[in-house]
Protein backbone atom coordinates (compact mmCIF):
# COMPACT_ATOMS: atom_id res chain seq x y z
CA UNK A 1 0.00 0.00 0.00
CA UNK A 2 3.14 2.63 1.26
CA UNK A 3 4.79 1.64 -1.74
CA UNK A 4 2.70 2.02 -4.69
CA UNK A 5 3.04 5.86 -3.48
CA UNK A 6 6.22 5.86 -3.12
CA UNK A 7 8.02 8.37 -5.35
CA UNK A 8 11.77 8.39 -5.90
CA UNK A 9 11.58 12.22 -7.32
CA UNK A 10 9.80 13.60 -3.77
CA UNK A 11 12.05 10.73 -2.06
CA UNK A 12 15.47 12.74 -3.46
CA UNK A 13 13.64 16.16 -3.09
CA UNK A 14 12.85 15.71 0.26
CA UNK A 15 16.27 14.30 1.62
CA UNK A 16 18.51 16.60 -1.34
CA UNK A 17 20.61 18.21 1.47
CA UNK A 18 21.07 14.82 3.55
CA UNK A 19 21.88 12.41 0.31
CA UNK A 20 24.45 15.01 -0.92
CA UNK A 21 26.18 15.58 2.39
CA UNK A 22 26.76 12.03 2.57
CA UNK A 23 28.02 12.36 -0.70
CA UNK A 24 30.07 15.38 0.34
CA UNK A 25 31.78 13.39 2.95
CA UNK A 26 32.12 10.18 1.15
CA UNK A 27 33.96 13.05 -1.51
CA UNK A 28 36.01 14.01 0.87
CA UNK A 29 37.73 10.35 1.74
CA UNK A 30 37.80 9.60 -1.75
CA UNK A 31 39.74 13.37 -2.53
CA UNK A 32 42.20 11.88 0.33
CA UNK A 33 43.07 8.44 -0.60
CA UNK A 34 43.54 9.77 -4.21
CA UNK A 35 45.89 12.63 -3.19
CA UNK A 36 47.33 10.15 -0.31
CA UNK A 37 48.25 7.62 -3.93
CA UNK A 38 49.55 10.21 -5.76
CA UNK A 39 52.02 10.79 -3.08
CA UNK A 40 52.90 7.38 -3.17
CA UNK A 41 53.41 6.98 -7.04
CA UNK A 42 55.49 10.49 -6.58
CA UNK A 43 57.76 9.19 -3.82
CA UNK A 44 58.48 6.18 -6.21
CA UNK A 45 59.16 7.97 -9.46
CA UNK A 46 61.32 10.34 -7.19
CA UNK A 47 63.36 7.97 -4.95
CA UNK A 48 63.74 4.79 -7.47
CA UNK B 1 38.20 27.68 49.04
CA UNK B 2 37.38 24.51 47.33
CA UNK B 3 34.06 22.69 49.34
CA UNK B 4 34.32 19.98 51.72
CA UNK B 5 32.07 16.98 50.39
CA UNK B 6 28.96 16.20 51.62
CA UNK B 7 26.67 13.10 52.07
CA UNK B 8 24.47 15.08 49.55
CA UNK B 9 27.25 15.27 47.24
CA UNK B 10 27.75 11.74 46.98
CA UNK B 11 23.77 11.21 47.11
CA UNK B 12 23.36 13.41 43.65
CA UNK B 13 26.23 11.39 41.94
CA UNK B 14 25.26 7.90 43.02
CA UNK B 15 21.53 8.98 41.94
CA UNK B 16 22.82 10.13 38.59
CA UNK B 17 25.13 7.31 38.39
CA UNK B 18 22.32 4.77 37.85
CA UNK B 19 21.21 5.61 34.47
CA UNK B 20 24.37 4.35 33.51
CA UNK B 21 24.03 0.90 34.94
CA UNK B 22 20.22 0.84 33.22
CA UNK B 23 21.44 1.45 29.78
CA UNK B 24 24.04 -0.73 30.28
CA UNK B 25 21.89 -3.50 31.25
CA UNK B 26 20.13 -2.84 27.68
CA UNK B 27 23.08 -2.93 26.35
CA UNK B 28 24.04 -6.53 27.48
CA UNK B 29 20.63 -7.49 26.15
CA UNK B 30 21.09 -6.97 22.76
CA UNK B 31 23.74 -9.66 22.11
CA UNK B 32 21.19 -12.04 22.57
CA UNK B 33 19.48 -11.22 19.56
CA UNK B 34 22.72 -12.49 17.60
CA UNK B 35 23.17 -15.81 20.19
CA UNK B 36 19.40 -16.68 18.89
CA UNK B 37 20.36 -16.15 15.44
CA UNK B 38 23.09 -18.23 15.58
CA UNK B 39 21.77 -21.40 17.78
CA UNK B 40 24.19 -20.57 20.91
CA UNK B 41 21.86 -20.58 23.86
CA UNK B 42 24.50 -21.27 26.18
CA UNK B 43 25.83 -17.65 26.14
CA UNK B 44 22.29 -16.27 27.04
CA UNK B 45 22.62 -16.52 30.54
CA UNK B 46 26.26 -14.77 30.38
CA UNK B 47 24.14 -12.14 29.22
CA UNK B 48 21.25 -12.30 31.28
CA UNK B 49 23.51 -12.42 34.63
CA UNK B 50 25.50 -9.30 33.68
CA UNK B 51 22.55 -7.46 32.52
CA UNK B 52 20.44 -8.46 35.67
CA UNK B 53 22.93 -7.00 38.25
CA UNK B 54 23.20 -3.72 36.30
CA UNK B 55 19.57 -3.47 36.59
CA UNK B 56 19.27 -4.44 40.37
CA UNK B 57 22.34 -1.73 40.92
CA UNK B 58 20.65 0.83 39.20
CA UNK B 59 17.70 0.13 41.29
CA UNK B 60 19.33 0.08 44.68
CA UNK B 61 21.09 3.28 43.53
CA UNK B 62 17.37 4.68 42.56
CA UNK B 63 16.20 3.76 45.74
CA UNK B 64 18.43 4.55 48.46
CA UNK B 65 20.36 7.24 47.32
CA UNK B 66 16.79 9.36 45.81
CA UNK B 67 17.62 13.06 45.68
CA UNK B 68 15.63 15.75 43.98
CA UNK B 69 18.61 18.34 44.01
CA UNK B 70 20.42 19.07 40.57
CA UNK B 71 23.59 18.22 39.32
CA UNK B 72 26.55 20.84 39.17
CA UNK B 73 29.73 20.46 37.54
CA UNK B 74 31.50 18.41 39.79
CA UNK B 75 28.77 16.28 40.33
CA UNK B 76 28.58 15.51 36.48
CA UNK B 77 32.38 15.29 35.94
CA UNK B 78 32.54 12.31 38.70
CA UNK B 79 29.33 11.09 37.69
CA UNK B 80 30.64 10.64 34.13
CA UNK B 81 34.08 9.25 34.86
CA UNK B 82 32.44 6.87 37.18
CA UNK B 83 30.40 5.41 34.67
CA UNK B 84 33.44 4.58 31.80
CA UNK B 85 34.69 2.54 34.89
CA UNK B 86 31.45 0.84 35.89
CA UNK B 87 29.92 0.05 32.19
CA UNK B 88 33.05 -2.12 30.98
CA UNK B 89 32.88 -3.82 34.65
CA UNK B 90 29.36 -4.67 34.05
CA UNK B 91 30.41 -5.63 30.32
CA UNK B 92 33.17 -7.86 31.00
CA UNK B 93 30.78 -10.34 32.99
CA UNK B 94 29.41 -11.93 29.96
CA UNK B 95 33.18 -12.07 28.01
CA UNK B 96 34.87 -13.71 31.63
CA UNK B 97 32.07 -16.02 31.91
CA UNK B 98 32.47 -17.20 27.80
CA UNK B 99 35.81 -17.63 28.89
CA UNK B 100 36.36 -15.72 25.97
CA UNK B 101 39.63 -14.05 28.09
CA UNK B 102 42.14 -15.97 30.22
CA UNK B 103 41.22 -14.20 33.28
CA UNK B 104 38.41 -11.56 34.87
CA UNK B 105 41.17 -8.77 34.34
CA UNK B 106 41.93 -9.59 30.93
CA UNK B 107 37.67 -9.47 30.60
CA UNK B 108 38.07 -5.65 32.54
CA UNK B 109 40.85 -4.63 29.94
CA UNK B 110 38.67 -5.85 26.87
CA UNK B 111 35.92 -4.81 27.87
CA UNK B 112 37.38 -0.44 28.76
CA UNK B 113 39.27 -1.59 25.31
CA UNK B 114 36.32 -1.62 24.00
CA UNK B 115 34.10 1.03 25.66
CA UNK B 116 36.71 3.74 25.40
CA UNK B 117 37.05 2.79 21.59
CA UNK B 118 40.60 1.33 21.69
CA UNK B 119 40.62 -1.82 20.15
CA UNK B 120 43.77 -3.32 22.13
CA UNK B 121 42.83 -7.09 22.49
CA UNK B 122 43.82 -9.65 25.07
CA UNK B 123 41.22 -12.06 23.90
CA UNK B 124 41.79 -15.31 23.15
CA UNK B 125 41.06 -17.34 20.44
CA UNK B 126 38.85 -14.13 18.42
CA UNK B 127 38.62 -16.36 15.44
CA UNK B 128 36.86 -19.20 17.05
CA UNK B 129 34.70 -17.43 19.30
CA UNK B 130 31.07 -17.54 19.70
CA UNK B 131 29.29 -14.94 17.50
CA UNK B 132 26.92 -13.39 20.08
CA UNK B 133 30.72 -12.56 22.31
CA UNK B 134 32.37 -11.36 19.60
CA UNK B 135 29.54 -8.84 18.24
CA UNK B 136 29.36 -7.94 21.67
CA UNK B 137 32.94 -6.93 21.48
CA UNK B 138 32.16 -4.99 18.47
CA UNK B 139 28.56 -3.29 19.67
CA UNK B 140 30.38 -2.21 22.85
CA UNK B 141 32.86 0.07 20.90
CA UNK B 142 29.79 1.17 19.04
CA UNK B 143 27.74 2.37 21.50
CA UNK B 144 30.46 3.39 24.60
CA UNK B 145 32.58 5.50 21.43
CA UNK B 146 30.79 6.00 18.63
CA UNK B 147 27.54 7.13 20.11
CA UNK B 148 28.39 7.68 24.14
CA UNK B 149 26.82 5.82 27.26
CA UNK B 150 25.42 8.83 28.92
CA UNK B 151 24.51 10.23 24.90
CA UNK B 152 21.68 6.95 24.62
CA UNK B 153 20.89 7.38 28.16
CA UNK B 154 19.82 10.44 28.07
CA UNK B 155 18.28 10.44 24.38
CA UNK B 156 15.65 7.12 25.93
CA UNK B 157 15.71 8.15 29.47
CA UNK B 158 15.44 12.28 29.22
CA UNK B 159 16.82 14.05 31.89
CA UNK B 160 16.73 17.68 33.25
CA UNK B 161 18.42 20.29 30.54
CA UNK B 162 21.14 21.55 33.31
CA UNK B 163 21.90 18.04 33.99
CA UNK B 164 22.19 16.99 30.61
CA UNK B 165 24.81 19.52 29.40
CA UNK B 166 26.62 19.19 31.93
CA UNK B 167 27.35 15.33 31.28
CA UNK B 168 27.64 16.21 27.61
CA UNK B 169 30.36 17.91 28.83
CA UNK B 170 32.17 15.46 31.18
CA UNK B 171 31.87 12.91 28.13
CA UNK B 172 33.96 15.03 25.89
CA UNK B 173 30.83 15.63 24.05
CA UNK B 174 30.05 19.11 24.53
CA UNK B 175 27.75 19.65 20.93
CA UNK B 176 25.77 22.63 20.83
CA UNK B 177 24.22 21.10 17.87
CA UNK B 178 20.52 21.86 18.94
CA UNK B 179 19.16 23.68 21.82
CA UNK B 180 17.76 20.96 23.08
CA UNK B 181 19.99 18.05 25.09
CA UNK B 182 17.91 15.39 24.13
CA UNK B 183 16.97 16.19 20.66
CA UNK B 184 20.98 16.66 20.19
CA UNK B 185 21.71 13.37 21.59
CA UNK B 186 19.01 11.48 18.98
CA UNK B 187 20.68 13.43 15.83
CA UNK B 188 23.97 11.65 17.17
CA UNK B 189 22.54 8.49 17.11
CA UNK B 190 21.06 9.20 13.29
CA UNK B 191 24.09 10.63 12.13
CA UNK B 192 25.62 6.99 13.42
CA UNK B 193 22.99 5.12 12.40
CA UNK B 194 23.61 6.62 9.13
CA UNK B 195 27.07 5.43 8.61
CA UNK B 196 26.70 2.45 10.38
CA UNK B 197 23.92 1.65 7.39
CA UNK B 198 25.93 2.42 4.94
CA UNK B 199 29.28 0.96 6.06
CA UNK B 200 27.54 -2.38 6.55
CA UNK B 201 26.39 -2.47 3.11
CA UNK B 202 29.94 -1.93 1.90
CA UNK B 203 31.61 -3.87 4.22
CA UNK B 204 29.33 -6.62 2.59
CA UNK B 205 29.41 -5.91 -0.66
CA UNK B 206 33.04 -6.01 -0.24
CA UNK B 207 33.09 -9.55 1.44
CA UNK B 208 30.62 -11.17 -0.95
CA UNK B 209 33.45 -9.90 -3.67
CA UNK B 210 36.41 -11.58 -1.75
CA UNK B 211 34.22 -14.85 -1.24
CA UNK B 212 32.65 -14.62 1.62
CA UNK B 213 29.58 -16.25 1.95
CA UNK B 214 26.68 -14.00 2.32
CA UNK B 215 26.06 -14.54 6.10
CA UNK B 216 29.53 -13.95 7.18
CA UNK B 217 29.83 -11.13 4.83
CA UNK B 218 26.61 -9.34 6.43
CA UNK B 219 27.80 -10.51 9.89
CA UNK B 220 31.87 -8.97 9.51
CA UNK B 221 30.20 -6.37 7.64
CA UNK B 222 27.95 -5.32 10.54
CA UNK B 223 30.49 -5.71 12.96
CA UNK B 224 33.49 -3.77 11.17
CA UNK B 225 31.58 -1.21 9.90
CA UNK B 226 30.54 -0.80 14.18
CA UNK B 227 34.29 -0.12 14.95
CA UNK B 228 35.24 1.54 11.70
CA UNK B 229 32.63 4.76 12.54
CA UNK B 230 33.66 4.12 16.29
CA UNK B 231 37.26 5.07 15.26
CA UNK B 232 37.52 1.45 17.64
CA UNK B 233 39.51 -1.03 15.58
CA UNK B 234 38.52 -4.47 16.79
CA UNK B 235 37.85 -6.78 14.26
CA UNK B 236 36.08 -10.23 14.25
CA UNK B 237 39.48 -11.73 13.28
CA UNK B 238 43.16 -12.07 15.36
CA UNK B 239 44.84 -10.46 12.42
CA UNK B 240 41.88 -8.12 11.99
CA UNK B 241 41.86 -6.28 8.41
CA UNK B 242 44.79 -8.18 7.22
CA UNK B 243 42.93 -11.57 7.59
CA UNK B 244 40.91 -10.57 4.52
CA UNK B 245 43.68 -9.35 2.11
CA UNK B 246 41.62 -6.99 0.48
CA UNK B 247 42.12 -3.70 -1.03
CA UNK B 248 38.00 -3.33 -1.55
CA UNK B 249 38.06 -4.09 2.66
CA UNK B 250 40.86 -1.67 3.17
CA UNK B 251 39.32 1.19 0.93
CA UNK B 252 35.71 0.90 2.94
CA UNK B 253 37.53 1.02 6.60
CA UNK B 254 39.40 4.01 5.38
CA UNK B 255 35.91 6.07 4.24
CA UNK B 256 34.52 4.99 7.64
CA UNK B 257 37.63 5.54 9.66
CA UNK B 258 37.79 9.51 8.31
CA UNK B 259 34.29 9.66 8.66
CA UNK B 260 34.13 8.72 12.28
CA UNK B 261 37.02 10.96 12.95
CA UNK B 262 34.84 14.14 11.93
CA UNK B 263 33.28 16.21 13.84
CA UNK B 264 28.89 15.95 15.14
CA UNK B 265 28.55 19.79 14.60
CA UNK B 266 30.51 19.26 11.12
CA UNK B 267 28.23 15.75 10.47
CA UNK B 268 25.26 17.77 11.56
CA UNK B 269 26.14 21.32 9.00
CA UNK B 270 27.37 19.27 6.44
CA UNK B 271 23.83 16.77 6.28
CA UNK B 272 21.90 19.83 6.92
CA UNK B 273 22.45 21.50 4.05
CA UNK B 274 25.97 23.63 4.79
CA UNK B 275 28.16 21.41 2.13
CA UNK B 276 30.79 24.39 2.02
CA UNK B 277 31.36 24.13 5.87
CA UNK B 278 33.47 21.02 4.88
CA UNK B 279 35.76 23.21 2.92
CA UNK B 280 36.24 26.00 5.92
CA UNK B 281 36.16 24.42 8.63
CA UNK B 282 39.80 24.56 10.64
CA UNK B 283 39.32 20.67 12.03
CA UNK B 284 38.93 20.09 8.06
CA UNK B 285 41.83 21.45 7.51
CA UNK B 286 44.19 20.52 10.10
CA UNK B 287 42.87 17.17 9.68
CA UNK B 288 44.02 16.80 5.77
CA UNK B 289 47.88 18.37 6.74
CA UNK B 290 48.75 16.20 9.61
CA UNK B 291 46.92 12.96 7.87
CA UNK B 292 48.77 13.71 4.42
CA UNK B 293 51.75 14.74 6.17
CA UNK B 294 51.80 11.87 8.45
CA UNK B 295 51.16 9.57 5.34
CA UNK B 296 53.79 10.96 3.29
CA UNK B 297 56.39 11.43 5.85
CA UNK B 298 55.93 7.51 6.98
CA UNK B 299 55.40 6.02 3.07
CA UNK B 300 58.44 7.69 1.98
CA UNK B 301 60.38 6.49 5.20
CA UNK B 302 58.85 2.58 4.24
CA UNK B 303 60.44 3.25 0.65
CA UNK B 304 63.61 4.92 1.77
CA UNK B 305 64.81 1.82 4.02
CA UNK B 306 63.79 -0.72 1.43
CA UNK B 307 60.38 -2.04 3.83
CA UNK B 308 58.03 -2.00 0.61
CA UNK B 309 59.08 -1.30 -2.85
CA UNK B 310 55.42 -0.82 -4.65
CA UNK B 311 53.20 2.03 -4.74
CA UNK B 312 50.39 -0.61 -3.92
CA UNK B 313 52.18 -1.70 -0.73
CA UNK B 314 53.21 1.92 0.10
CA UNK B 315 49.44 2.89 0.08
CA UNK B 316 47.61 -0.16 1.47
CA UNK B 317 50.72 -0.38 4.56
CA UNK B 318 52.05 3.21 5.01
CA UNK B 319 49.26 5.31 3.99
CA UNK B 320 46.51 2.74 5.70
CA UNK B 321 48.31 2.71 9.04
CA UNK B 322 48.84 6.85 9.13
CA UNK B 323 44.67 7.17 8.55
CA UNK B 324 44.04 4.53 11.35
CA UNK B 325 46.50 6.56 13.70
CA UNK B 326 45.22 9.29 13.23
CA UNK B 327 41.74 8.74 13.33
CA UNK B 328 42.82 6.31 16.33
CA UNK B 329 40.96 3.87 14.85
CA UNK B 330 43.31 0.99 15.35
CA UNK B 331 42.38 -1.30 12.04
CA UNK B 332 45.68 -3.05 11.24
CA UNK B 333 47.05 -4.44 8.22
CA UNK B 334 50.09 -5.98 9.11
CA UNK B 335 50.93 -7.86 12.11
CA UNK B 336 52.22 -6.79 15.33
CA UNK B 337 55.57 -8.08 14.78
CA UNK B 338 56.37 -6.12 11.71
CA UNK B 339 55.73 -3.02 13.92
CA UNK B 340 58.56 -3.80 16.17
CA UNK B 341 60.72 -5.89 14.12
CA UNK B 342 60.45 -4.48 10.32
CA UNK B 343 59.02 -1.09 10.13
CA UNK B 344 62.05 1.75 10.67
CA UNK B 345 61.78 3.94 14.46
CA UNK B 346 60.55 6.88 12.26
CA UNK B 347 57.69 5.68 11.06
CA UNK B 348 56.57 4.60 14.83
CA UNK B 349 57.67 7.97 15.67
CA UNK B 350 55.35 9.34 13.65
CA UNK B 351 52.65 7.15 14.21
CA UNK B 352 52.68 7.46 17.35
CA UNK B 353 52.79 11.07 17.60
CA UNK B 354 49.63 10.58 15.17
CA UNK B 355 47.96 8.55 17.53
CA UNK B 356 48.35 11.22 20.83
CA UNK B 357 47.37 14.28 18.27
CA UNK B 358 44.19 12.06 17.02
CA UNK B 359 41.14 13.31 14.75
CA UNK B 360 38.30 15.74 15.63
CA UNK B 361 36.44 16.76 18.63
CA UNK B 362 32.90 15.44 19.32
CA UNK B 363 33.85 13.08 17.32
CA UNK B 364 34.08 9.19 17.71
CA UNK B 365 38.08 9.59 17.62
CA UNK B 366 40.80 10.39 20.88
CA UNK B 367 43.71 12.04 21.25
CA UNK B 368 44.27 15.70 21.44
CA UNK B 369 41.94 16.41 18.68
CA UNK B 370 42.41 18.42 15.78
CA UNK B 371 40.52 21.51 17.31
CA UNK B 372 42.65 22.19 20.03
CA UNK B 373 45.65 21.43 17.49
CA UNK B 374 44.39 24.42 15.34
CA UNK B 375 43.61 26.17 17.90
CA UNK B 376 47.38 25.79 19.70
CA UNK B 377 48.51 26.45 16.19
CA UNK B 378 47.07 29.65 15.43
CA UNK B 379 48.00 31.04 18.76
CA UNK B 380 51.72 30.37 17.78
CA UNK B 381 50.99 32.29 14.93
CA UNK B 382 49.42 35.23 16.94
CA UNK B 383 52.15 35.21 19.09
CA UNK B 384 54.96 35.76 16.40
CA UNK B 385 52.75 37.97 14.74
CA UNK B 386 52.26 40.52 18.24
CA UNK B 387 56.23 39.95 18.91
CA UNK B 388 56.74 41.39 15.04
CA UNK B 389 54.55 44.27 15.00
CA UNK B 390 55.41 47.71 17.25
CA UNK B 391 53.77 47.31 20.92
CA UNK B 392 50.82 49.37 20.03
CA UNK B 393 49.37 47.13 17.64
CA UNK B 394 46.16 45.73 18.86
CA UNK B 395 46.68 41.62 17.35
CA UNK B 396 43.42 39.48 17.54
CA UNK B 397 42.98 35.83 15.68
CA UNK B 398 39.84 33.96 14.83
CA UNK B 399 39.02 30.53 13.62
CA UNK B 400 36.08 29.03 11.50
CA UNK B 401 34.43 25.43 13.18
CA UNK B 402 30.99 25.95 11.66
CA UNK B 403 31.03 29.49 12.66
CA UNK B 404 33.71 31.98 13.08
CA UNK B 405 35.08 32.01 16.15
CA UNK B 406 37.67 34.82 18.07
CA UNK B 407 40.71 33.61 19.42
CA UNK B 408 40.59 34.00 23.02
CA UNK B 409 43.24 33.86 26.01
CA UNK B 410 40.82 31.29 27.69
CA UNK B 411 39.99 29.05 24.32
CA UNK B 412 44.15 29.07 23.60
CA UNK B 413 44.83 28.31 27.64
CA UNK B 414 42.14 25.31 27.42
CA UNK B 415 43.13 23.39 24.64
CA UNK B 416 47.26 23.56 26.07
CA UNK B 417 45.95 22.45 29.46
CA UNK B 418 44.64 19.29 27.30
CA UNK B 419 47.68 18.90 25.17
CA UNK B 420 49.97 19.35 28.16
CA UNK B 421 47.90 16.63 30.24
CA UNK B 422 48.38 14.16 27.40
CA UNK B 423 51.94 14.79 27.19
CA UNK B 424 52.32 14.36 30.87
CA UNK B 425 50.34 11.09 31.09
CA UNK B 426 52.05 9.84 27.68
CA UNK B 427 55.26 10.36 29.31
CA UNK B 428 54.32 8.95 32.11
CA UNK B 429 53.30 5.77 30.33
CA UNK B 430 56.00 5.30 28.40
CA UNK B 431 58.58 5.37 31.86
CA UNK B 432 56.07 2.47 32.66
CA UNK B 433 55.93 0.36 29.80
CA UNK B 434 59.85 1.05 29.11
CA UNK B 435 60.51 -0.70 32.68
CA UNK B 436 58.83 -3.54 31.79
CA UNK B 437 61.61 -4.33 29.89
CA UNK B 438 60.15 -3.07 26.11
CA UNK B 439 62.62 -0.67 23.91
CA UNK B 440 61.65 3.52 24.07
CA UNK B 441 59.82 3.19 20.70
CA UNK B 442 57.81 0.42 21.03
CA UNK B 443 56.64 1.60 24.30
CA UNK B 444 56.15 5.48 23.38
CA UNK B 445 53.76 3.38 19.85
CA UNK B 446 51.75 0.53 22.81
CA UNK B 447 51.45 3.59 25.28
CA UNK B 448 50.16 6.50 22.83
CA UNK B 449 47.72 3.99 21.07
CA UNK B 450 46.00 3.23 24.71
CA UNK B 451 46.40 6.91 25.57
CA UNK B 452 45.04 8.14 22.37
CA UNK B 453 42.30 5.18 22.19
CA UNK B 454 43.83 3.77 19.04
CA UNK B 455 44.36 -0.32 19.00
CA UNK B 456 47.25 -0.04 16.19
CA UNK B 457 50.04 -2.60 18.68
CA UNK B 458 53.20 -3.67 18.32
CA UNK B 459 53.01 -6.44 20.30
CA UNK B 460 53.15 -6.02 23.64
CA UNK B 461 49.53 -5.96 24.47
CA UNK B 462 48.96 -9.80 24.57
CA UNK B 463 47.27 -11.71 27.16
CA UNK B 464 50.99 -12.51 28.59
CA UNK B 465 51.28 -9.21 29.01
CA UNK B 466 52.42 -8.16 32.62
CA UNK B 467 49.18 -7.63 34.85
CA UNK B 468 50.97 -4.05 35.95
CA UNK B 469 50.90 -3.03 32.64
CA UNK B 470 47.51 -4.55 31.92
CA UNK B 471 46.09 -2.17 34.43
CA UNK B 472 48.49 0.85 33.65
CA UNK B 473 46.69 0.87 30.00
CA UNK B 474 43.37 -0.02 31.39
CA UNK B 475 43.81 3.60 33.05
CA UNK B 476 45.63 5.24 29.94
CA UNK B 477 42.92 3.88 27.55
CA UNK B 478 39.84 5.25 30.58
CA UNK B 479 41.81 8.67 30.94
CA UNK B 480 42.07 9.29 27.15
CA UNK B 481 38.29 8.48 26.76
CA UNK B 482 37.58 11.57 29.03
CA UNK B 483 40.07 13.53 27.76
CA UNK B 484 41.77 13.35 31.56
CA UNK B 485 40.66 16.23 32.67
CA UNK B 486 37.46 14.42 34.11
CA UNK B 487 40.18 12.10 35.33
CA UNK B 488 41.95 14.60 37.77
CA UNK B 489 38.64 16.14 39.10
CA UNK B 490 37.47 12.35 40.21
CA UNK B 491 41.26 12.50 41.54
CA UNK B 492 40.36 15.63 43.33
CA UNK B 493 37.31 14.21 44.72
CA UNK B 494 38.76 11.38 46.47
CA UNK B 495 41.81 12.92 47.58
CA UNK B 496 39.15 15.86 49.11
CA UNK B 497 36.95 13.11 50.77
CA UNK B 498 39.80 11.15 52.07
CA UNK B 499 42.05 14.69 53.65
CA UNK B 500 38.91 15.98 54.79
CA UNK B 501 36.27 13.43 55.21
CA UNK B 502 33.06 13.49 53.96
CA UNK B 503 30.50 16.25 55.91
CA UNK B 504 26.83 15.42 56.62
Amino acid sequence: MGLRKFSLRAFLKKNFDFITGILSEVGLTAAIMVVAFAICVLLVFIMR
Amino acid sequence: MIPSLTREDLKIIGYNLRNAFYITGVFLLVPIVVAAVYREFNTVPYFLIGSALAFIIGNLLSFFLRTEKEMEVKHAIVMVALAWLIAPLLASIPIWLANATASYLDAGFEAISGFTGTGLTVATGIDYMSHSINFLRHFLQFVGDGVGILVISLSILGRTEMSSVLAFKGESKDVGIRPSVVRTSRIIIGIAVTFLIIGTVLFTIAGIREGLDPGTAVFDGLNHSMTGYATGGFSTHSQNLLYYHSILFEVVAVILMIIGALNFNLHYAVLGGKRKEILKNIEVKVLLFWLLATGLIVSANLLNTNVYSSVEALFRKGVFHAISAQTTTGFQTVYPSHFALVWPALSIFVLSIAMIVGGSANSTSGGIKMLRVGVLFKSFKREVKRLLLPRSAVVTGSFHHIEDTPLTDKVVAGAALVAISYIVFFSIGTMITAAHGYSLEDSMFETSSALGNVGLSCGITSPAMPATLKVTYMFLMWAGRLEIIAVLVLMGFVILGLRRGIKK
